[in-house]
């Protein structure tokens, strides 16, 4: 079908990890499925692993120190902005030692721009400093069964007090409310879905927190009423396609705009 | 001299006032829940009412009465009644010191799921952790203890065994290069 760089999985190996794959499914990979699915093949079907784009390594390490604010006010332990940058400026190095990022000269460039977006997040922030998380980055899961659906599985970033759910993002442009709540709606539907099935309770909304790499960078939070029947119905619907479409291994290339932000760029050109 | 001496003293005028004496009502409650064994906890509370007549004795009134609770709690939440057997299987529904169900409703369901049930009972049998510290820091964590968490507060507390006694990379090691490094290999 393909060549990809790397030695392919056998045909066996291919039917395994199809399997696997529709076993369960979470918002990352049907995010990726929706977006291409040929991209979708690549990624989780072959696990073609790529030198990673440095916007993409900004954002973890960010989500990384986020994490750590957040957890520190969910132990009851202050955390001040120093420590906040010595985890940031720490965790740059460290996760570089698995990685391989294609910095094209600029790291130092990227490293200043992940901090002030950080700098920028702590100031302006509507999360206060003695506001306890319901919870950090916590593993969920949704049994899907009754609906005939495989089970759904994900990471909630944070879930502020009275069941706020917030997802971080780092973006280098300013979304707007609508183009936001389009673009995350199945992230943002299978994370209430997750809530509601872990704690019995319905989420008092969602919030999208965008830290915008702007040259005075600024945050943007969205946020969205609690998922609706519409929206649960629409993904629903997405996860059909989903578990139907590994099915017949159906992984055509969408080409669009995402195409330039694409790691298999290459690997796709030579695919027929 | 008295106050009130002086006060006559210098305004002789004025018509003498009837003394009006406020009875101000001091409302005091203590509280503790403490873990028992088998991740089960207990908790009891007092609270009692008292009447001082100057607001100046309100903190005296208060020390005598957070004793006087204090040892009152302190004195019953000793008697553990009725205890679930543990997870092993082992009984620990050995006649407890007061002599039986104190009626405080504990019993064997966890609120959480049976694959996180396990998970935990797991990480504290392969650690041999005390189990007595976990209940406790559930109810720091989440004001209740390990039976009673929900999903989410489960996965919460499972994180936080893992990367607390098992040696486990902490979440964001754990997370990040798997999802932003290795795409093949992420969730
Ligand atoms: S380049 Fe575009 S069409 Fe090709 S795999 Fe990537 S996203 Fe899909």
């Amino acid at each position: 079908m393909i060549a990809p760089a790397v030695a392919p999985p056998s045909q066996s190996g291919i039917k395994d990890r199809l399997d696997v794959l529709q076993e369960t499914v979470s918002a990352s990979r049907l995010n990726c499925w929706q977006q291409c699915r040929l991209k979708f093949w690549f990624r989780y079907v072959l696990r073609l692993v790529k030198p990673s784009a440095p916007a993409l390594y900004v954002g973890s390490i960010v989500h990384s120190v986020l994490q750590s604010w957040n957890l520190g006010r969910w132990r009851y332990r202050s955390v001040n902005l120093e420590a906040l940058k010595q985890t940031f400026h720490e965790n740059w190095k460290e996760e570089q030692v698995e990685a391989v990022i294609n910095w094209q000269g600029e790291e130092e460039a990227e490293r200043t721009t992940g901090w002030a977006l950080l700098e920028t997040y702590f100031r302006d922030t509507p999360i206060t400093l003695d506001e306890k998380p319901e919870a950090v980055e916590v593993s969920v899961e949704a049994d899907l069964s009754e609906h005939g659906l495989p089970k759904l599985i994900g990471v909630i970033d944070l879930v502020r007090a009275g069941g706020r759910i917030v997802d971080f993002k780092t973006a280098s442009q300013t979304p707007t409310v609508k183009k936001a709540q389009h673009l995350h709606e199945a992230q943002t539907s299978c994370y209430a879905i997750m809530y509601r099935e872990s704690t019995g309770r319905k989420e008092t909304g969602i919030e999208l927190h965008h830290l915008v790499k702007l040259k005075k960078p600024k945050i943007v939070v969205t946020p969205l009423e609690p998922m609706t029947d519409n929206q649960q119905t629409r993904l629903f619907k997405g996860i059909e396609s989903y578990v139907a479409g590994l099915d017949r291994e159906d992984f055509v290339p969408s080409p669009g705009l995402h195409c330039q932000s694409c790691e298999f760029w290459n690997e796709c050109r030579r695919w027929s | 001299m008295t106050k009130t001496h002086l006060k006559s003293f210098h305004q002789p005028q004025q018509p003498k006032r009837k003394e009006i004496t406020m009875a101000i009502v001091f409302e005091a409650n203590y509280s503790k829940k403490l873990g028992l064994p088998g991740f089960s906890s207990h908790q009891y509370s007092v609270t009692v009412r008292s009447e001082v007549t100057d607001i100046k004795q309100v903190p005296a009134e208060s020390n005598r009465i957070y004793k006087l609770l204090q040892d009152a709690v302190d004195k019953e939440i000793q008697h553990v009644g009725f205890l679930p057997k543990n997870s092993n299987g082992n009984s620990s529904d050995k006649p407890a010191p007061n002599g039986g169900d104190n009626g405080n409703g504990h019993d064997d369901t966890w609120d959480c799921s049976d694959k996180q049930k396990e998970l935990i009972l797991r990480i504290v049998s392969e650690n041999n952790l005390d189990k007595q510290e976990i209940e406790t820091l559930a109810l720091e964590r989440f004001g209740q203890g390990v039976k009673k968490l929900n999903r989410l507060e489960a996965s919460g507390l499972i994180e936080e065994l893992l990367e607390k006694y098992a040696e486990k990379p902490n979440r964001a090691q754990r997370r990040y290069p798997a999802r932003r490094f290795q795409p093949g290999s992420a969730k």
